[in-house]
């Protein structure tokens, strides 16, 4: 008889024991942000109180942009796993989609910002539908040269106003209140896209993106309709960028494609990103902050020098190598992470 | 008629070029399934050593491959082990390299803006301006020797891969990586020599920049939108893709700089990325496409 | 001496938890063993962490007294053990005699490979009228053999196939175990994965049972195979539908 030496050891199968116990909701949270939000809402009605109230206002205006957009870009890159390197492509549209009936009609981006932002999803609709048809690097590949595509045209197109772009007319408002309309526009925005991203998170379709990012295969054949998903992913991650672009197109008063189709700001997005913490909620936030505060305080220091550039591109390498995880990601592995960062 | 065919001359030629320039593109993603996004800054930076190399040595920037390609092979060793080699086996594996190499892009743009700053640059050696005629045609010279030498390095790269036993390591790793582990490839040894080639393709390649097209260092984002869209038209990993759709694409982006304009070139480009997506994703020579 | 000992080796895939939990087993030269058990039992992660493929927790392989630590496959293969994966293995690209070619990759001596060469067109003559087409485009059954002589070439200590006849048709799987019984007849050290159980432990000497990631129960393959209990647990569908020749 030949010996069982499972018996012998005492062997038995494993069993996996569910984990369930519930997440605590901390109601705390909550009120952090409201204060967050009021402190907000009224920032650009402080201008007696306030110190270098311009100086402020801007900051905050560019701060709050950049959270729109990197919240938006999570969308795709964080949740699903698909890295857009060619997301400025979507500020650039929704940038002259405001632009051009201003400069030939007279009509006011607050009105067609929104537009910029229905436009810009269905360009990405359309791309979606073709590059999204196929797993690895092409994606990535095409929407650099979606990104390069548009700046071409529109640098080639003299009704866009070619290369040199098209000058636009000042906000209608007396010079004191010039910021503020963009100001709460780009509140809006912010707040919009982390509601979405929140939205997304915590719905069925996050789910299967998250899927998709951990292994589109299994997804796939999990029943997750993955290329649905991830065209309609690719699409709401473009809507508050186009926003954001036609709004900061109006804020300069002037749209140039180098400005808005630049890799640069893809680059940008990429990095707060990935540095705040991929797919999750906070990350981007977290991100956009602490990247813009680092640029702040570099540009103090050193001054607009290409050392900037090569600290952003070092910054990214090390935290790709050593915190993949990012800001977020790192704190609630460790469980560290505060309660009012955590709305996964 | 001959119209048509001297402005394909000049795209054949410009495509010989675009071949060499992809090659080391498409290789580090055949070998390593790296996406080098910083392959085009690689060939700017070489780009700079040869015109500097040219202004203050006088040393022909055809000529001094001899000393960039070595160097620039060295070059790509280093960052393969000092940084891909951490990630290999990891989970998403493309992704990071993508990433990972969109970071060192920038950081190389950033040094070379940094010590040579954003002016325009191209070096000018006597054959930059000068011209000869085969039959009808005007062939420039600068242009020729330029697609003549990738010519000769490409076959030399492929008679490598096909004869020498580091070449049949290479190509195993290319079509089957867990294979080639198993009949004894090192494959990590070999995935450091093949960035270490691609590097210095890149090295040759920026040779040739130095004198054909002017250049400065946020120039990269350009040219790496092209190369990119180039590998995949030919099949991502595919050297005989590279060359193929480097010839088709320098043809055709020059026949629509004649006839629509200067600036358009590059839409050839971008408009044959999404066509061959929607219609063959793989690509022409590209392998069936796995996650 | 054992030619290969496994001893208390854990092992597991990424972060995930251990398939292999304590495991432990001896290869003695010259002698066949057949490894089956469920699925997810962890016999093809026991031969890739003996291949190098898969680092080990715990525990050590040792082989001819010397252990491996952290051996990469290439070393692991030039100390004599060749593993034939499950996967699909040939360089599609290369012809069959490349591919051969490939399989001596670590042999310096070119006479050498030549001979060894000849040996495998005569195992299989069905490769010797394909050598010069693209791998790529052989069957399944003959892609199976082609890995098999790529082995070949190396003359290893230990030949570990995990799975030969996976994806086969009847008449394919009938020879290629034939073929490995050739190489059992030729004194070769074979340690196989077999999801056929019944044919494996057939073909083979000892019968080792993977199962809840230890060796529950190995002996004779004979008595494997007869033992009620294993049957049981482990053969009783392929015992009924009569899989025996």
């Amino acid at each position: 008889m030949i010996e069982d030496r499972a018996a012998a050891d005492g062997l038995e199968p494993d069993v996996v024991e569910a984990d369930t116990a519930p997440k605590k909701p901390a109601p705390y949270r909550l009120l952090v942000v409201a204060i967050l939000l009021l402190t907000l809402l009224l920032l650009p009605l402080g201008r007696p109180v306030l110190g270098s109230y311009n100086y402020i206002i801007l900051l905050v205006t560019n701060t709050l942009m950049w959270v729109a957009m990197a919240s938006s870009w999570n969308i795709l890159g964080g949740y699903a796993g698909y890295i857009s390197l060619g997301h400025a492509v979507f500020l650039g549209i929704g940038g002259y989609v405001a632009a051009v009936p201003l400069f030939y009609y007279d009509v006011s981006p607050f009105l067609t910002a929104v537009v910029g932002g229905l436009v810009a999803m269905a360009v990405g609709l359309v791309a979606g539908l073709i590059t999204l048809r196929t797993r690895g690097p092409a994606f990535i590949i095409s929407t650099i040269a979606l990104l390069f595509m548009f700046l071409l045209i529109f640098e080639q197109i003299d009704y866009f106003g070619g290369t040199a772009g098209l000058s636009l007319p000042i906000v209608p408002l007396p010079r004191d209140w010039l910021k503020a309309p963009f100001y709460y526009a780009m509140l809006i925005a912010a707040v919009g896209s982390i509601l979405l991203s929140y939205r997304v998170a915590h719905s069925k379709f996050g789910l299967g993106l998250r899927a998709i990012a951990e292994d589109e295969t299994k997804a796939e054949v999990a029943g997750v309709p993955t290329r649905f998903y991830k065209i309609l992913a690719f699409a709401l991650s473009a809507f508050w960028v186009g926003f954001v672009g036609a709004m900061w197109g109006y804020s300069l008063s002037f749209v140039r494609p180098t400005l808005f189709f630049t890799i640069a700001i893809s680059a940008q997005m990429v990095l707060m990103v990935i540095i705040g913490g991929r797919g999750s909620v906070a990350g981007p936030v977290v991100g956009a902050i602490l990247i813009m505060t680092i640029n702040e305080f570099s540009l103090i220091q050193f001054g607009a020098s290409e050392i900037n550039i090569v600290i952003a591109g070092a910054l990214l390498v090390t935290v790709l190598l050593f915190f993949p995880l990012g800001i977020v990601g790192t704190l609630r592995s460790r469980s560290w992470l505060p309660a009012f960062l955590d709305w996964d | 008629m001959t119209e048509y065919l001297q402005v394909a001359i000049f795209g054949l030629l410009l495509g010989g070029v675009y071949a060499l320039f992809a090659s080391g593109l498409t290789l580090a993603f055949g070998v390593m399934r790296i996406v080098n996004l910083a392959h085009a800054v690689f060939i700017v930076a070489s780009a700079y050593i040869a015109f500097f190399a040219f202004e203050h040595l006088g040393i022909d920037p055809l000529l001094s491959i001899v000393f960039i390609m070595p160097l620039m092979f060295v070059f790509g060793v280093g960052v393969y082990m000092a940084l891909f080699s951490r990630i290999e086996g990891s989970a998403r594996y493309v992704e990071m390299t993508v990433l990972l190499t969109f970071g060192i892009a920038i950081m190389i743009e950033g040094l070379l803006g940094w010590r040579f700053t954003g002016i325009f640059r191209q070096a000018a050696p006597g054959y930059l301006t000068e011209a000869f005629f085969i039959g009808d045609f005007l062939v420039p010279t600068g242009q020729f020797y330029a697609a003549m030498l990738s010519l000769v390095l490409l076959i030399g790269l492929w008679a490598f891969l096909r004869f020498t036993r580091t070449g049949y390591g290479i190509r195993a790793t290319m079509q089957n990586r867990a294979a080639a582990q198993l009949v004894g490839v090192n494959v990590r040894r070999v995935s450091a020599i093949s960035f270490g080639i691609s590097a210095a393709l890149a090295g040759a390649s920026g040779a040739m920049m130095s004198y054909l097209f002017p250049f400065f260092p946020f120039r990269h984002w350009q040219w790496i939108a092209l190369l990119l869209a180039l590998v995949v038209l030919g099949g991502m990993g595919s050297l005989k893709g590279a060359v193929v759709g480097a010839l088709i694409l320098g043809v055709a982006s020059s026949l629509v700089v004649d006839q629509i304009g200067p600036g358009w070139g590059p839409m050839v480009f971008y408009a044959a990325l999404f066509v061959i997506l929607l219609v063959r994703p793989r690509g022409l020579f590209g392998k069936e496409v796995t996650a | 001496m054992a030619l290969l000992e496994v001893r208390d080796v854990d092992a597991g895939y990424g972060a995930g938890p251990n398939i292999l939990k304590g495991l432990s087993l001896e290869v003695e030269a010259g002698k066949s063993y057949c490894i089956i058990g469920p699925n997810g039992a962890g016999k093809s992660t026991l031969l890739k962490v003996i291949s190098g493929l898969l680092p080990t927790r715990a525990g050590e392989v040792t082989f001819r007294g010397v252990p491996f630590n952290g051996a990469r496959p290439d070393q692991v293969l030039a100390a004599g053990i060749c593993l034939v994966p499950q996967e699909q293995a040939v360089f599609a690209e290369m012809s069959v005699r490349e591919n051969l070619v490939m399989g001596g990759y670590l042999v310096k001596d070119r006479g050498l490979i030549k001979t060894r060469m000849d040996r495998v067109f005569e195992l299989f003559p069905i490769l010797a009228e394909r050598a010069s087409l693209d791998a790529g485009k052989l069957s399944g059954g003959q892609q199976q053999m082609l890995t098999l002589g790529r082995a070949l070439m190396i003359d290893p200590d230990i030949l570990m196939l995990d799975e030969p006849s996976l994806g086969l048709a009847p008449q394919v799987a009938d020879q290629i175990f034939a073929t490995i019984r050739d190489l059992e007849d030729l004194g070769i050290t074979i340690v196989m994965v077999e999801q056929n159980a019944v044919r494996g432990l057939q073909l083979a000497d000892w019968g080792v049972v993977l199962d809840l990631g230890i060796v529950r129960f190995e002996g004779p393959a004979d008595t494997i195979l007869e033992d009620q209990r294993i049957r049981e647990l482990y053969l009783g569908k392929a015992v009924d539908a009569g899989d025996a020749p």
